[in-house]
Parts: C-alpha cells; sequence; structure tokens
C-alpha cells in the first residue's frame, strides 16, 4: 500500500453506491469476488425432470439423500393397487418430520389395501361423451390416467401437489412432506404429511405488556401466519411465501394488506428478498441485515417483534411483514425512529399515560446516549454548570478515587455490560446471582474501596436502567454502544466533542432511509398529516394512517368514529 | 443521486441559518456599534428593506422558473461568465463560512480550551463536517431543520430569563447617532441578512417552485424577528456593548441567566446548541459550494470534492494569523461582501437578465408579427 | 490491507485529538482545580494588593450520611495585580485556582475608596467569573471580615454567600449588587455602580444602640445592634462614582434605593404614631406597580419628579389603637406618605449633593428627552446630576392590618 494508492482513494471517483428505492439500478453494485463460491454450488444443481422409471427413480433419490449412510430418510417401497393392477411405488420422507399416523392411515392405506376403488377393474377407457355424424361415432374417451385416478381416487389428502423435478420433491421432503413416486409415471407426488414436533404457542418472553393479547410467535411460520390471520380476520390480507437460501431454501411469508398497503412498498420488499444471493438464512435478525439499506450507525431499520397483536396493528397502519420460518419473530417494515420507542403497551392505554410513557422513553433514549458523555464532559470541562453544592458533592465523593473520571466511567460501563451480558447468557438458575454479585460487589464494594465514586454509579445505573425502558432491544444496544463514542468525544473535548459528535450523528440519522422512508419522519422532513406524530392523539382522533407509509387507504376510521354518542334517536 | 427536493419548511429554515449563525458569532455586536440605542429602529427599517428586496429577487425570478443564479447568469452571458459568477459565488461561500468559523472558534478557545492550540478545534470542526458532507444533500437539510428550532428557541429562552434585567430605556435616545447614521450609514446592517444569498440557489431545488414567494418572506421575516429579540437582549442588558468589543456578545448574556442559585451559569448548554448549529451552517454552505462547482464543471458527484473542500475550508480558516485579524475581516469586509454579492451582483444580474428576456422576447414578436 | 490502514489512520486521528486536547483537560479537569468561593481584596503594603483566597475543603461523608460543617481554607499573597496574585497562588496551592464558584468579592474600604475598575476588568474578563457573583465592600480589611464569616446555618460556607441576599427582597437591607451590574454600571452613562456594604459585628462603637436610631432603621455595617456567632454584618449600600468609593447609605436608605429600582418586595417603615408622636407604628410597605421618574432636562439642573405607589399593611401598633377604623388608616397612610417622601428626598439630595453619584440610574429615564446620543453627552448627566431638584410624591394606601387582635 503505497502513498499513491491512498491518495487515489482520498481523491478519485468512486461510483455512487447509493441505493435508491425508486430507481433500483443497485444490480452492479453486487458484483464482486465473494459470490463466486456461491455461484459455483447453483451452478451444479441443475433442474432434473423426474425419469419414467422407477428403479432410476430410486436410484437418483438414494443418491440425492446419501441413504446408506443418512438415518432418518426412509425409503419405503410398496405396490400400488389401482383397478386390480400393480404397480411398484415408493415413498421418501424423513423421519421425525411425518406424522406416522397420517402416513399410515391416509397414504400408505388406500394406496396399499384394496378398497373399493381398488376393486373396480376395467381396463376399458371411459366414455366421456358420444356423438354420432356421418354414421361413425365419435367418442370422447378418457383414457385411464394413473395419475389422475391416484390423485383422484386414492390419496385422501388435502395437501398433494405434483411434482414433476426433483428439486421440488426434495423441498417437499426438506420441509416434512413425503414424495410418492410410482412406476411409469413422470412425475411424484408431493403429500403434506408434516408432523414434528413444535412449541406451541406461548406468551411473550421479551415484550411483556400488561394489558393486551399474551400470545407470541413460534418458529413455526405457518402457525405465525395463522396467528396474524386470526388477529386481522380479513380476506384483503395476503400472506405470500418466499424462499430465501440456495441450500436451506427457508421459507419467507410476505404479509400485507392488499387494499391498505402501497403496492410499491410491497414490490419492493419481494424485490429485495428475491435478490438475495446467499447460501442459508437462519434467522429473522439475518434477514433484517439483508435487507437494510445502509448500516452506516447500526440503527435498527425494521422492529421485529414477537407479537402477533403489534404486527397485526402495523399490518393494518400498512406496512409490510416479513416471517422468517424457523425465527419466532415478525419483521415490521418499514420502521422509523420513532417506532422504536413505542410500545404495543401504549394504545391499550388512555392517552395521557400513554404520551406520558412515550415521553418518559425518549428521555430514556437521551439518557442513554449522552449521560455519561456529559458527564465527562461537565466534570472535565465545564464545572461551572454545577452548582456549588453538587461541586463539593461530586469533589467529596472523588477524593479518594485514584483513577482520573475517565478510567472510572469506562471502568464501570463496561463492567456494567459484562454483568448484562453475563445474566443474558448464564444458566437461568444462576442468573440472580450475577445480578446480585454484580449489583453488591461493584455497586457496594467498588464505592467502598475507593475505586469509584457513588456518584459515578448513580450514573451508571442510571443509565443502564434507561438503556431498559426503551422497548426495542436492538435500539437499545445501539445507544448502549454509541454512548461510548460520545464519553470519548466528551472526554477529548468536553461540550464540543458532544456536540460535533451528535451533529454527525444526527446527521447520519437524518441521511438514513428504510424502504425509502425517511428515517426521522415525521420531524424531519416535516409532515403536515394528522396520522404522524410521537404523540398519540386520543383514540377518537386517530383518523388518519401515517402519511410516510403512504398507504392505499388514508383514513383509519369515520371522522366521528364514537357514533353512539352522536347519534341521534328517532 | 436524485435530486433530493425540499420542502416549504426546510427552505425556511435553511435562508435561516446564515442569520443565526452569524448572530452567534459577532454580528449584533456590529450593529448594535454601528447605530447604538437606534438600533432597533435601524432593524426595523432595514428588515422592511431586506423584505423589499427578496420580494424584488423573487419577482424577478419568476421568469426563469426553476433556475437558480448560475443558469441565469450563463443566460445572460454566456459560459465564462456563468463560470465567473459560479466562482465568486463559491468564494463567497467558503470564505464566509471560514472566517466565521476562525472566529467562532476562537471564542471557543477563549472560553474553554486555553491551552489547545486552534488548529486542533478548526479541524475537530472540519472532520465533522467532512464526515457529514459524504451524505446527501437531505441528510444535511433534516438535521438543519431538528437543530434549528432548538437554536431558535435557545434564543428565546435567552430573551425571556434575561427579561428581569433589562432596562428598556436603553433604546433611547432613539436616534442614536442621529438621522444620518441611523438610516444611511446603518444600512450596511442589511448584511445581517445574509440568508438571501441561498435564496438565488434555491429554486431547482424546491418541491413546490411556486411557494418561492413565501419562502423568500416568512424566512426573511423570521430572521428579522430573530435579530431583534437578539439585539434588543444585548441593547436592554449591557450598557457597554455600544463602548466596548466583546466577543460573542450573545454568549455573554446567557451567561447571566439564573434560575434561583441552582440553575446558574447554563452558558456551556447554550453552546452546545450553537456548536449543533454551527456546524449545520458549515455543512449547507459547503455542500453549497460543491454543487455550485459540479455545475460548473458537469462532474459525476460530488464525492471527490468533498475532502478538498473540507481541507480548503481549513486552509482558509487558518489564514489570519491570529483574531484581530480574522474579526476585522467579519466586521469590516463581510458586510461589504454581502451587500456587493448578495444585493449588489445577485440583483444586478436578475435585473439584467431580465432585461435581455424582455428585449428578446420583443425580437420574437417582431419577428413573428414580420414572418 | 486498505481498511486496516484506515481503522489505523481513524484510530491515530482519535489519539491525536485527545492528546491535542489533553492540555485544555489537565488544567480543567475537575481534580486539578481549586475552587475559590471568596476573594477578598485588601490593600496591601507599597502599593501592593493583599489578596484573600477563601476555598472549602470536600465535605467528608459519613456512612450514616450526616455531614459534619465544613471547614474553610483561607490564604492570603501579596501582590501587584490580581492576577499576579492568582498566579502566585497557583503555585502556592499546587492546584490552579477556578473562579468559576466564586460566589462573592469582598474590597476593602480602604481600596474601594482608591477605585477598583482594573480589578473589576480583571475578574470580569476572566471567562470562569459568574456574573451574579456578589459584590462586598468591606468597612474592615477584607481578609478580616472573611475570617469573621462564618455562617451559622449552613454547612458550606458557599451556600450562605449564595443565599445572603435573598433577605433584601423583603427587609430591603442590603441591595444584591453583583460584579455583573457592577461592571455595567461602571460604563453605563446613566447609572453608578454600587455594592453591598459589609462590615463586623464586634467592632461596633458603642452606644450607638439608642431606640431612636433603631426605630429609623438608621444603621448600616459596623453600627447594628446585632449580636451572634457570625461576626460579619452586611447592611447597607456602598456608593460609588465611576470605580470609587464616595460613601455609604444605610438601611433605610437602602430600603429607599431598591425600592427606586423596583428591585424590593416589601420593606418595614416605622412610622410616628400620629395620635402618639411619641410612639412608632411599623409598616410593611409593598410597592404598587414601577416607580415612575419624570426628568425635565431643559436646564442644567435637572428636575427629576419621582412617583411611587406604596401599598401599607400595619405590622404593629400601639395599644388601644382601632386599625379597622377608616379614618384612622386614613391619618396613618397620610403620616406615612409625609414620612416616605422625607425618607426619599432626604435619600435623593443625599446622592446628588453629598455623594454626586447617581446609583439610582435616574439618568435612564432622562435618555428619552433627547434624541441622539451626542445631545445626551453634551448634556453631561453625571455632571448635572448634582445640581438636580427633586419632587417626591408618594402615595400610600394603607389597606388594613396585619394584626388579628386588637391591642
Amino acid at each position: 500500500m503505497n502513498l499513491k494508492n491512498i491518495f487515489q482513494k482520498l481523491f478519485t471517483y468512486e461510483p455512487p453506491v447509493e441505493y435508491n428505492f425508486s430507481l433500483p439500478e443497485g444490480t452492479q453494485n453486487t458484483e464482486s469476488n465473494d459470490n463466486q463460491a456461491v455461484d459455483s454450488v447453483s451452478d451444479t444443481e441443475e433442474t432434473i425432470n423426474i425419469f419414467p422409471s422407477l428403479n432410476v427413480n430410486l436410484e437418483y433419490m438414494k443418491t440425492k439423500y446419501n441413504l446408506l449412510i443418512n438415518s432418518d430418510v426412509i425409503l419405503r417401497q410398496f405396490t400400488i393397487n389401482a383397478r386390480g393392477k400393480q404397480y411398484n411405488a415408493f415413498l421418501v420422507y424423513i423421519d421425525g418430520m411425518v406424522d406416522s399416523e397420517i402416513m399410515d392411515k391416509f397414504v400408505l392405506e388406500p394406496l396399499m389395501l384394496r378398497n373399493k376403488s381398488n376393486l373396480y377393474e376395467g381396463t376399458q377407457s371411459k366414455v366421456i361423451s358420444e356423438a354420432v355424424a356421418n354414421n361413425i361415432t365419435v367418442r370422447k374417451v378418457k383414457k385411464f390416467d394413473l395419475s389422475n385416478y391416484l390423485m383422484g381416487c386414492l390419496m385422501p389428502q388435502n395437501a398433494v401437489k405434483e411434482a414433476t423435478d426433483f428439486d421440488t420433491v426434495a423441498n417437499g421432503i426438506n420441509s416434512g412432506n413425503c414424495a410418492l413416486f410410482v412406476d411409469t409415471l413422470s412425475l411424484a407426488f408431493d403429500i403434506e404429511v408434516k408432523g414434528f414436533k413444535q412449541r406451541s404457542v406461548n406468551s411473550p418472553n421479551n415484550e411483556i405488556v400488561i394489558k393486551g393479547p399474551h400470545e407470541a410467535f413460534v418458529e413455526n411460520i405457518r402457525t405465525n401466519t395463522s396467528l396474524i390471520r386470526r388477529i386481522v380476520n380479513n380476506e384483503n390480507l395476503v400472506i405470500e411465501n418466499l424462499e430465501v437460501g440456495k441450500i436451506t431454501k427457508t421459507k419467507c411469508a410476505i404479509c400485507y394488506m392488499k387494499n391498505i398497503t402501497n403496492s410499491d412498498l410491497v414490490n419492493e420488499v419481494k424485490y429485495r428478498l428475491n435478490n438475495l444471493e446467499i447460501d442459508s438464512l437462519l434467522s429473522a435478525g439475518e434477514l433484517e441485515q439483508l435487507l437494510v439499506e445502509s448500516n452506516a450507525l447500526g440503527i435498527p431499520e425494521m422492529i421485529s417483534t414477537e407479537r402477533p397483536d403489534k404486527t397485526a396493528k402495523y399490518l393494518l397502519k400498512g406496512r409490510v411483514i416479513v416471517i422468517v420460518n424457523g425465527t419466532p419473530y415478525g419483521i415490521i417494515m418499514p420502521a422509523i425512529l420513532i417506532d422504536f420507542l413505542t410500545s404495543p403497551e401504549d394504545s391499550n392505554l388512555k392517552v395521557n399515560f400513554a404520551n406520558f410513557l412515550r415521553m418518559l422513553r425518549f428521555l430514556a433514549a437521551f439518557i442513554t446516549l449522552l449521560l455519561p458523555g456529559l458527564y465527562v464532559a461537565i466534570t472535565s470541562f465545564h464545572q461551572e454548570i454545577l452548582p456549588t453544592g453538587l461541586l463539593y458533592s461530586i469533589l467529596s465523593s472523588r477524593e479518594n478515587v485514584p483513577f482520573p473520571i475517565i478510567v472510572e466511567i469506562l471502568l464501570m460501563e463496561i463492567s456494567f455490560e459484562l454483568i448484562r451480558e453475563a445474566g443474558l447468557r448464564v444458566p437461568s438458575a444462576i442468573g440472580p446471582t450475577i445480578g446480585i454479585v454484580g449489583a453488591l460487589v461493584l455497586g457496594q464494594a467498588a464505592v467502598s474501596a475507593g475505586i469509584v465514586s457513588p456518584i459515578l454509579i448513580i450514573i451508571v445505573a442510571m443509565t443502564g436502567i434507561a438503556s431498559f425502558a426503551i422497548p426495542d432491544f436492538s435500539f437499545g444496544f445501539h445507544l448502549r454502544y454509541f454512548r461510548f463514542a460520545f464519553v470519548l468525544l466528551g472526554f477529548m473535548a468536553g461540550f464540543l466533542g458532544i456536540a460535533l459528535g451528535l451533529f454527525v450523528y444526527i446527521s447520519f440519522v437524518c441521511s438514513l432511509r428504510s424502504f425509502g422512508v425517511s428515517y426521522t419522519t415525521p420531524f424531519a422532513p416535516t409532515t403536515e398529516s394528522k396520522g404522524n406524530g410521537y404523540l398519540l392523539n386520543p383514540i377518537w382522533k386517530r383518523e388518519y394512517r401515517p402519511s410516510y407509509i403512504a398507504s392505499k387507504k388514508e383514513k383509519n376510521q369515520a371522522k366521528i368514529s364514537m357514533k353512539w354518542k352522536y347519534h341521534k334517536k328517532p | 443521486m436524485t435530486k433530493s427536493k425540499l420542502g416549504t419548511i426546510e427552505a425556511i429554515m435553511l435562508v435561516l441559518i446564515i442569520v443565526v449563525t452569524h448572530t452567534i458569532s459577532s454580528l449584533p455586536r456590529e450593529i448594535l456599534v454601528l447605530t447604538k440605542s437606534a438600533t432597533i429602529i435601524n432593524l426595523i427599517f432595514v428588515s422592511i428593506l431586506a423584505i423589499l428586496f427578496s420580494y424584488l429577487i423573487v419577482r424577478l425570478m419568476k421568469n426563469f422558473a426553476g433556475s437558480d443564479i448560475i443558469d441565469i447568469s450563463e443566460y445572460l452571458g454566456g459560459k465564462v461568465f456563468k463560470n465567473i459568477i459560479g466562482i465568486i459565488f463559491i468564494l463567497y461561500f467558503l470564505i464566509s463560512s471560514s472566517i466565521l468559523l476562525r472566529n467562532f472558534c476562537e471564542s471557543i478557545k477563549i472560553i474553554y480550551y486555553p491551552m489547545t492550540n486552534i488548529l486542533f478545534i478548526l479541524s475537530l470542526f472540519v472532520i465533522a463536517i467532512c464526515c457529514v458532507n459524504r451524505l446527501d444533500f437531505n441528510a444535511s437539510l433534516k438535521t438543519n431543520l431538528l437543530i434549528l428550532p432548538l437554536v431558535l428557541a435557545s434564543i428565546i429562552f435567552l430573551f425571556f430569563a434575561n427579561m428581569n434585567k433589562f432596562v428598556p430605556q436603553r433604546m433611547f435616545p432613539i436616534f442614536g447617532d442621529g438621522l444620518f447614521n441611523t438610516f444611511v450609514i446603518g444600512l450596511t446592517n442589511l448584511s445581517a441578512f445574509g440568508g438571501i444569498a441561498f435564496l438565488y440557489f434555491l429554486p431547482p431545488y424546491l418541491k413546490q417552485p411556486e411557494k418561492m414567494k413565501k419562502i423568500a418572506l416568512i424566512s426573511i421575516g423570521i430572521s428579522a424577528i430573530y435579530l431583534m429579540l437578539c439585539v434588543a437582549t444585548l441593547l436592554f442588558m449591557f450598557s457597554f456593548f455600544i463602548n466596548t468589543n466583546e466577543i460573542t456578545p450573545l454568549y455573554n448574556a446567557t451567561r447571566y441567566i439564573e434560575f434561583g442559585s441552582f440553575f446558574q451559569r447554563l452558558e456551556s448548554i447554550f453552546l452546545l446548541i450553537w456548536i449543533l448549529a454551527f456546524c449545520c451552517y458549515l455543512s449547507i454552505t459547503s455542500k453549497f459550494a460543491m454543487s455550485i462547482f459540479k455545475k460548473l464543471t458537469n462532474i459525476e458527484t460530488k464525492k471527490p470534492l468533498i475532502d478538498i473542500f473540507g481541507l480548503l475550508i481549513l486552509a482558509i480558516t487558518l489564514v489570519p494569523k491570529n483574531y484581530a485579524i480574522s474579526d476585522k475581516f467579519e466586521t469590516e469586509i463581510y458586510p461589504y461582501l454581502v451587500l456587493g454579492i448578495c444585493f449588489g451582483l445577485g440583483i444586478s444580474i436578475l435585473i439584467l437578465a431580465n432585461i435581455m428576456k424582455r428585449k428578446q422576447k420583443k425580437i420574437q414578436a417582431n419577428s413573428q408579427t414580420i414572418s | 490491507m486498505n481498511k486496516i490502514i484506515r481503522n489505523l489512520f481513524i484510530f491515530l486521528l482519535i489519539v491525536f485529538f485527545i492528546i491535542a486536547f489533553s492540555s485544555s483537560y489537565l488544567s480543567l479537569s475537575m481534580d486539578n482545580l481549586a475552587y475559590v468561593l471568596v476573594i477578598g481584596i485588601d490593600k496591601g503594603e507599597d502599593n501592593n494588593l493583599e489578596v484573600s483566597f477563601q476555598f472549602s475543603t470536600t465535605t467528608k461523608s459519613t456512612e450514616s450520611g450526616s455531614t459534619e460543617k465544613t471547614p474553610t481554607v483561607m490564604d492570603s499573597v501579596s501582590a501587584p495585580s490580581l492576577s499576579t496574585a492568582i498566579n502566585l497562588m497557583d503555585s502556592y496551592m499546587g492546584k490552579e485556582l477556578n473562579l468559576s464558584h466564586c460566589k462573592v468579592i469582598i474590597f476593602s474600604e480602604e481600596l474601594a475608596q482608591e477605585g477598583i475598575s482594573e480589578e473589576i476588568y480583571t475578574l470580569i474578563n476572566d471567562t470562569q467569573i459568574r456574573p451574579s457573583a456578589n459584590i462586598v465592600v468591606s468597612k474592615c480589611k477584607a481578609k478580616f471580615y472573611m475570617e469573621q464569616t462564618s455562617p451559622e446555618l449552613e454547612n458550606l460556607i458557599s451556600k450562605y454567600y449564595e443565599i445572603f441576599t435573598n433577605s433584601s427582597k423583603y427587609t430591603g437591607f442590603k441591595p444584591n449588587a453583583t460584579i455583573g451590574d457592577f461592571f455595567n454600571a461602571i460604563i453605563c452613562k446613566t447609572c453608578e455602580p454600587y455594592a453591598i456594604l459589609g462590615g463586623i459585628s464586634t467592632e461596633k462603637p458603642q452606644n450607638q444602640g439608642n431606640s431612636q436610631i433603631q426605630q429609623n432603621y438608621d444603621v448600616k455595617s459596623n453600627q447594628t445592634p446585632i449580636e451572634g456567632e457570625n461576626g460579619s454584618e452586611n447592611i447597607g449600600i456602598a456608593a460609588f462614582k465611576d470605580d470609587k468609593l464616595v460613601g455609604e447609605l444605610c438601611a433605610i436608605e437602602t430600603s429607599t434605593f431598591l425600592a427606586l429600582r423596583n428591585q424590593v418586595d416589601r420593606f418595614l417603615v416605622s412610622v410616628p404614631d400620629p395620635n402618639d408622636v411619641k410612639s412608632y407604628i411599623d409598616i410593611y410597605v409593598t410597592p404598587k406597580g414601577n416607580t415612575k421618574v419624570d426628568i425635565d432636562t431643559s436646564t442644567t439642573s435637572p428636575y427629576i419628579k419621582v412617583k411611587a405607589q406604596f401599598d401599607g399593611r400595619i405590622y404593629s401598633m400601639s395599644s388601644n389603637s382601632q386599625y379597622l377604623d377608616p379614618t384612622i388608616l386614613n391619618d396613618i397612610s397620610e403620616t406615612c406618605n409625609k414620612y416616605l417622601e422625607a425618607v426619599f428626598t432626604d435619600y435623593l439630595y443625599k446622592t446628588s449633593k453629598d455623594l454626586k453619584s447617581d446609583i439610582n440610574g435616574l439618568g435612564k429615564y432622562a435618555l428619552g428627552n433627547f434624541f441622539t446620543t451626542q445631545d445626551f453627552d453634551n448634556y453631561n448627566w453625571t455632571n448635572n446630576y448634582q445640581n438636580a431638584f427633586f419632587e417626591v410624591q408618594i402615595d400610600t394606601s394603607i389597606k388594613s392590618s396585619m394584626l388579628i387582635t386588637e391591642t
């Protein structure tokens, strides 16, 4: 690396990497060396159609699923009785993912046992219609079609699909279906017999509300979509399925209200999801990071929630929800700054209390981000702002402390983060111990040992508590992370450093856009619609949906929502 | 990069930021020194003039919808003239903001960082500006929109918190140094409305260009009220601004705020807010300068310019040897720069262009009737 | 590789800036500063200043939370100027002196008579000093005054100095004279500076405390009949002309001063009883609206009309008086008016004839009579003030009394 390169890097022209919602031109930028590995994987996988010969299919499936060494994939060979004829067939499924009772009763039994329809022995074709013209009888004959026959008569199953290529079949098998291959047929049946163990719907762990439903998403995507559908209860709710990830083919559901959500927004979400060149997608958290436009500050640009009611609320406001199979979280997009300071509780409360809480959270965000930095700045540079009494109590509390304030505060903030992290990771039985040890040892003992001053403990504790008052975990994390930057800036140049840092921070936040929505709406740019705003209106006044979502239906409710009150009796 | 369009309120804030930053520095003192106790009357007079001027500008620009002064000067005098005007405005933006930055940093240094070399304070600002200039124009505007109300609120707070110390009689003798001084020499105070410079560049950016008139009038009106508040605070509170030179006069006024014995010396909080405003101003002016440069040279993006312009600003700030020189620039040269460039040059270009357009129309009409 | 260099560059930049600012940090960090609470400036030998600084040691808070009275530390140094004194003290203390929490600045009478503008300029130019720091001119040596001051109720001496002028709002016995106002007044052409008059209660001349004087509140620092733990007392005003001490005002004059400046909420006057000349009635006087001042500047002797309105409430009465009787109240009002008019006129003539100093800032009312600054300068207000004539018009309405029972 020579100087010339650095200069070139600094001053030469680089193609713009900004991504714009309305003009999707970002496709060029994805070219890089990194996705060669992905390409090589994808190249080998060509779609292979199912062969007519059962044996070939059998061999193919055996090699595809590594049957010799794979223990849980089961290949069951048997004979189908159909119209008195016998066909060889086999089933492939994964043990543990299928319900064996369904398997036995509704797949194997009708296929193998002789029943009424099996007994029918007409080799002749079925005449559908007959017409005589010019003495020639024209018969429209329906030839015996085994696949139709099987589908129509022998599989008392609600979800059976015909598949012609191995990929589709494999997808089905992987997700818990079983595949039926029949001799002479160049297709396979994808029969849904899913029956794996899964967590039942529980109460939410991380987003607890007092007044509100106690249901949370689970890992299964279908359960989750059903939870949403139960709340929304409207046919306009569209749940589209997509698969993301070359290897895992993780199912993602895109949910939106057809008559409310802006179609451009839906298309954009679909576009982004469809254009992910990745091998695997394991969780909603990964997807979140894959969908954001820029990640300069690490601010979450989508809400992830485990609450179906919150999801439904945003859905009805005109946002798009993406649910990833295997994660008990739904991602709400787009999301803006104020969404992270609102709790699902808010709309359940009386409006003045809800607004009080919202102001409190705003304060909490401010404290989390800036309080330690301000403390350092004030004690290092701007003592005149302190009242003399307070100054003397800080001075006297610091009398025995050997460290400078910056060391003191970093020490305590880092140990606070350590306690928090340890408390999360430790087995739940030991969890409370960590809290006690942390609070006692680091709080009380550190003070009496003269390592830190009591006032500093108050500052750190305030910051910690404030950070937990922020409803969104990842947003709180972001603030906690950046408070270290402000501590450093405050140490470096006092209020000057903090002001400059704040300016850069605000600018970056202002430059963010989540799916084309400016992150700082409705404050900047100002919007005049009544539906925006951080503070809530009384519930009868919430007539409009937020205008920045650009929903198809602007109004939420009638001008007079409480009709009973103003309805004149005849 | 799409052209970022800005709404009415954003545009108003944009014009305001120039006035705001200059008042934070030494503008009120200059005004006070010039017109003494007649400042209030002088300001009312000057504000009316400024509003008239801005109205005139809007009227004249109406004929050239959607084009800024650079386009108009190209229409008037071709490529060379366009380049000259562009360079004048770039230099105007760069020099005025850098010198203002220098002055502001000098006072910050005196107040808080007596031991630190001014270079470091300056470069901290420049680094912040360079970081922010990488973002698009809209981000700066939104930041401005968030920060400016804070600054305005701080000034209003300053006014009301100090109200008990006011001696309204200080606005007498009502004509200060005499009528001539108040209304003729006092015209220099028109330079307080330096925000008019942005009006020349606004039209291509506006979401609703038809609201240009509203933007101009409201922004100049608010600046006038704002200036009035600042100057009134200083005039009524202190007897000494008329006679002595003080750095950052508004800062001085903040020191006097007290609520009981607990809330005293809140000046550093004011300074915090003002630094934010200052950064906004710097980033916006440098972005304007860059976009003019971009327009002149037709380069694709501003990206390569960012660091160069940052360094340029830093270099210009370091030119004055000491505070005395930079202060002299701000108090003695800057007002005439504003008057010359914003009022003189800009309006004369507009007038000439309008005359030319009218002539062309006549010629066209004539040729049409002939044919 | 590129990224590593970038990160390294950013890291170095941060370190570089921390180092660059560390010099300011070191000089401004809380641990490296000594906070001066009180500055006392005396005239020393050989034209030197003797500057005393008072600090407070930090409170040692005990486990139970109770704090003991914090001892104060006082050091003084003799130096040609204030800045040199601070500099010398820096090296003596081993910590840099910080004036940002300085509450009071005390000048000795001796020094104040010679002019203190230089010290005031030095202090006001220091960004650390609070404009709200009070200025006291002590009758004795400033150092002695500081030594004697030991607040009885507060632990921290700064707390005492923060609130010790608060009583002026309801007694009117001392002005809240701050350095900011002082500086403002030195430069101002229409007013003159003033300061709190401080003294030592133990030093009082004997046989002064007779009842007549007491009834008229004709007391000032060094002459009060107060005895207590706290050795210092602050009653009255030290009046300046430009930057030189020219005279002192006693308690009732201070009340008048504050009433003229609309800075007092209420104050107590003792008015002779209209029915009984020997006895006095205590009346709590509350200003009603601002005092109106009208100045005629057509001649070189300004004619100043002062019009003030007061509400009065009887605070104490001699026995057998009927405070519910409207005629009696009227009588009292009139006597009160006469009394106050006399007090005001005496006071105003004292400022113009004896002190020749417009500490009331009456000049500002004259400003409106002129069109240009030049005219006003030509009039030479500060000099003409000594020729001023006064007409005082007081309108007191005794509302009722604060008494519950008739005595």
